[in-house]
């Protein structure tokens, strides 16, 4: 038990590492009006949709179960047929070649290691039916396995494995192929939360050095956060946003992404001026400020004005604290849940519910339901969406 | 690295000027040609032989029988007789059945692997052990009723086949049932106790109604058997004539190949129909959650409310069922069983070294070329159906089947009118003469061919729930890989599907070893299967000699799977194990 233990938090060998790099980054996937439709329903369940991933990039398709982020990556591998549409690879259109004889390797959410072979014969499976050399295939093999920290494990059954482990052999198992592209189906959402955030930062750091192009599909958006260069929203099989974490998480491009990642309050605000294109001031919590805005917002537009939970800031009534970020109106605390690192409010205001998040709470500091509070939100953190979008 | 990637690259280059291609699971020829590899043997095994039966009987001899079967008294008489025998059946074999699972399952009591056992005895027996053990103990000159009693009993009609057919069938229904039980979720009857209800409450208001697809279920598989059966209505029946039995006699008494195919057509609807109402209707009813994996220990039953009268009526079935075996078995070894109990070894010998021992060994050889062929098609189109084929699956699902719910006595006319002649296809001939007098290989061809379509479904059946149990996932990886479809059923389903490829191949053998009906419209004097030899020498009265080929046949069958399983474990698996 402690042996597993220690395994699996261990790191992957980096040194290896570098018998695996390639000299240029692979593999530029291209989606070009890509679209599926199942038999026996009328709603595409990926709906014409574009993408271009540029080679070596971490992209993570991200969006609720049904939006479509699965099919496009199984399109992408070869076990669905597009209906419309086509996959490139490179420069080649890769519909009508085979998922077997695709330059690609997918690791599955169910690990899908082969149940009767061992870590090892798992591992060269690939290898052998493509004719690999006796010798090569050894060394091949035992290169993956040490980079991957399975040596001990190699003659081990799949089922005497950890659930970490399994998924480092399914890892070990797609790399070994070296291919253009790697899939990741929701690799990581079998396992526990601690070894979830551990083998995330593993495929973080093995992608890296790589420079392998991955697809990584997943619900959960602190993978999708961690992960990405760039994050692909999807949702009701179409594309809401393509942009880089930071991005996606601070300037959603509607009120479905703003939702989907992360939490948000949506406040009813009022346009009063635009200062400058994706720049505008607003009337919110009984005061005007000036906050960023979706390009499609004009002045007369109806809006909403997002702001996560913890760039609200809360000061006491009756010592309005004159510093730029803590403006606003008064509210009362209807809930309070602590969660250790933070304490959330539920506050009612005249510009509707917020939640606020505090971070780092002492006990004296906690307030308790019922108590009157002086609402204001963080610089520059309010994002303007039109109102119009919201379903 | 980079030389792989160009490989992989090149056939691309050609294709991608070309716009979208739309084939859905087109571009897999090897599965293309597996499936037309499928039809054309199932077509062959099942699909020919019905086609010419239904043709025989849609012919204007055979109408004017089929018209006869309906308007002629003694016809109808036969057809009432059918029916009243497969409703006995279905009814009597179920309620067995589902003591001895009861008992199996949920019982507390000793002896658990030996009422299994016993259970199973009959599926490895061959037709006629019941049947002629049962006239010994129990007939006019019976060992039980004349030899104890003192009566002149008459077995022979409806109760001695009820009783026979029961026994000889049941354990369908204990299989079934069985499996049922084990899967109910205990935390049923958990939550039934908790809300107050007792044990034997709880058995009547939460085990029974969930039982009810499942009792259904075998009551229409064992009403099939009923009204299908030939070997012990041959037998038993006496003045009782069922339709299998007047097929038989239309054929080979009257050489009225129409009139047998009329009748056959009688036997055939009904049994086709209940097959369909019970593979589609009562599976679907199915309240019965089967997740693969228990979710609970159930804990046994110990009040004496249900174990008394349960293991009382269990335990004189189980007494029932040893003196009969044990009558087959001693039966063997004296003079005349039952009249003269002088210890003789003439019976073995006769069935070992004398004449009998040509069909011993003809009977084997047959049926171990056909159960591995049996028991490998039955995965192959289990695999087509569960990962390969869509909408079309049901379709070969089914006529894989057919090759259960047709009954023997229908398909074993089918094949004799089918085969008498050589098969043309536009007037090439692809097939000889397979069946009557000069048929190729004496007959054994077709032997092998009623075989495998005899026991290719119970293969079929296992591997597709054992497929339904891998996680396409496993699959996909190894198409993921660079394996193709061909590869991947070789490295990776195949191995998976072991336990089902083993059940399925040794139940095809005992099933082969096991067959009459449709048998004894194919043999040829050059060829000799034990059953129909049983059956000989029963209709002349040598029960001696019958019993010992029985005793051979069921100690043959049982080695053959201990067999059949050490090679596939040890040679074909390499001794690999899995756990899932």
């Amino acid at each position: 038990m402690a042996a597993r233990t220690a395994a699996d938090t261990s790191t992957i060998g980096l040194s290896e590492l570098d018998e695996f790099r390639t000299d240029e980054p692979t593999g530029r996937i291209t989606l070009r009006s890509l679209t599926k439709r199942y038999a026996g329903s009328d709603i595409a369940a990926v709906n014409a949709i574009d993408l271009e991933i540029r080679a070596g990039e971490f992209v993570t398709l991200l969006g609720p179960s049904g939006c479509g982020k699965t099919s496009t990556l199984r399109m992408i591998a070869g076990f669905e047929q597009p209906s419309d549409g086509e996959v490139r690879l490179d420069e080649f259109v890769m519909n009508t070649v085979p998922p077997n004889k695709r330059p690609m390797s997918m690791v599955f959410q169910s690990y899908a290691l082969f149940p009767h072979l061992s870590v090892r014969e798992n591992v060269a499976y690939g290898l052998r039916l493509k004719k690999t050399p006796e010798a090569r295939l050894k060394e091949e093999v035992d290169t993956i396995l040490t980079i991957m920290n399975l040596d001990a494990y190699a003659d081990r059954a799949p089922h005497q494995l950890s659930g970490g482990q399994q998924q480092r052999v399914a890892l070990a198992r797609a790399l070994v192929m070296r291919p253009k592209v790697l899939l990741f189906d929701e690799p990581l959402s079998n396992l526990d939360a601690k070894l979830r955030i551990t083998m995330r930062n593993e495929i973080h750091r093995l992608q890296r050095r790589l420079g392998i192009t991955s697809i990584f599909v997943t619900h959960d958006q602190d993978e999708a956060m961690t992960l990405s260069d760039r994050v692909v929203v999807m949702n009701r099989g179409r594309i809401e946003q393509i942009d880089s974490p930071d991005v996606v998480y601070r300037r959603p491009a509607s009120v479905f992404v703003a939702d989907f990642i992360g939490r948000a309050n949506f406040l009813d605000a009022s346009a009063v001026a635009m200062v400058a294109p994706g720049r505008m001031t607003v009337h919110v919590l009984g005061q005007t400020i000036e906050v960023s805005s979706h390009p499609d917002v004009t002045i007369d537009s109806k809006i909403l004005l997002m702001i996560r939970p913890e760039s609200v800031r809360l000061s006491p009534v009756e010592a309005p604290v004159d510093g730029a970020d803590v403006r606003g109106d008064i509210g009362r605390v209807t809930n309070v849940m602590f969660h250790g690192d933070t304490v959330e409010y539920e506050i009612e205001t005249a510009s509707g519910s917020i939640i606020a998040s505090v971070s780092d709470p002492s006990v004296s500091e906690i307030l308790e339901p019922m108590a009157v509070v002086r609402v204001g939100l963080a610089t520059d953190r309010g994002w303007v969406l039109p109102a119009t979008d919201r379903d | 690295m980079t030389t792989t990637l160009e490989k992989a690259a090149e056939p691309i280059a050609d294709l991608s000027p070309a716009p979208r291609v739309r084939q859905r699971k087109a571009r897999d020829t090897s599965v293309i040609i597996l499936v037309t590899i499928v039809v054309i043997v199932l077509l062959l095994l099942i699909g020919y032989p019905l086609i010419t039966l239904l043709g025989a009987a849609g012919s204007e001899k055979g109408l004017a029988a089929l018209g006869a079967v309906f308007t002629d008294p003694g016809n109808l008489r036969i057809i009432g007789n059918t029916v009243l025998l497969g409703l006995c059946v279905g009814v009597c074999g179920t309620l067995v059945g589902f003591l001895f699972a009861y008992a199996q399952v949920r019982l507390q009591f000793r002896g658990k692997k030996a009422l299994h056992l016993l259970a199973m005895i009959p599926i490895v027996a061959p037709p006629f052990a019941v049947a002629t053990a049962v006239i010994t103990l129990f007939g006019r000159n019976g060992m039980v009723t004349n030899g104890i009693f003192g009566w002149q009993a008459d077995v022979y009609g409806l109760p001695g086949l009820v009783i026979v057919l029961t026994l000889s069938f049941f354990p369908v229904s204990y299989m079934n049932l069985k499996g049922m039980l084990e899967s109910l979720d205990p935390s049923l009857d958990e939550a039934a106790a908790g809300l107050g209800a007792s044990k034997l409450r709880t058995f009547f208001s939460v085990t029974l109604p969930m039982l009810v697809p499942g009792l259904a279920g075998s009551f229409l598989l064992l009403f099939v058997e009923g009204i299908a059966d030939l070997a012990n209505p041959l037998v038993l029946g006496g003045d009782f004539t069922v339709l299998s039995t007047r097929a038989y006699l239309a054929v080979t008494g009257e050489y009225n190949t129409a009139a047998g195919a009329a009748y056959s057509l009688v036997i055939l609807l009904p049994a086709v129909l209940v097959f369909l109402v019970q593979r589609y209707w009562v599976s679907r009813k199915s309240v019965v959650t089967v997740t693969g994996k228990p979710t609970g220990t159930t804990e046994l039953i110990a009040a004496s409310s249900i174990r008394v009268p349960v293991l009382t009526l269990v335990g004189l079935l189980s007494l029932f069922i040893v003196m009969i075996y044990a009558t087959v078995l001693v039966g063997g070894f004296v003079k005349v069983p039952g009249v003269n109990n002088e210890f003789t070894l003439d019976h073995f010998t006769f069935v070992l070294a004398g004449i009998g021992s040509k069909a011993m060994v003809d009977t084997t050889v047959l049926a171990i070329i056909a159960a591995p062929v049996g028991g490998v098609l039955g995965m192959v189109i289990a695999w087509l159906v569960v990962r390969k084929l869509g909408r079309m699956a049901g379709v070969m699902d089914f006529i894989g089947m057919l090759g259960l719910a047709v009954p023997g006595t229908v398909l074993g006319i089918g094949y004799a009118l089918a085969y008498m002649t050589p098969t043309t296809v536009f007037g090439v001939q692809i097939l000889p003469a397979l069946a009557g007098g000069s048929a190729a290989f004496a007959g054994g061809l077709a032997i092998v061919m009623v075989y495998i379509t005899r026991s290719l479904p119970s293969g079929q059946r296992s591997g597709i729930s054992s497929l339904q149990q891998i996680h396409p996932a496993i699959e996909e990886a190894s198409t993921s890989l660079g394996a193709g479809s061909g590869t991947t059923f070789r490295k990776v389903t195949l191995p998976l599907i072991q336990t089902a490829l083993i059940s399925g191949v040794t139940f095809a053998f005992a099933r082969s070893m096991t067959t009459l009906s449709p048998i004894v419209f194919l043999t040829t004097p050059g060829t000799k299967i034990m059953t129909s030899q049983i059956l000989a020498e029963v209709e002349s009265g040598r029960f001696g000699n019958a019993f010992a080929y029985c005793t051979v046949l069921i100690a043959i069958v049982l080695c053959l799977i201990l067999l059949f399983n050490v090679i596939i474990r040890k040679v074909v698996f390499r001794g690999r194990t899995h756990r899932r």
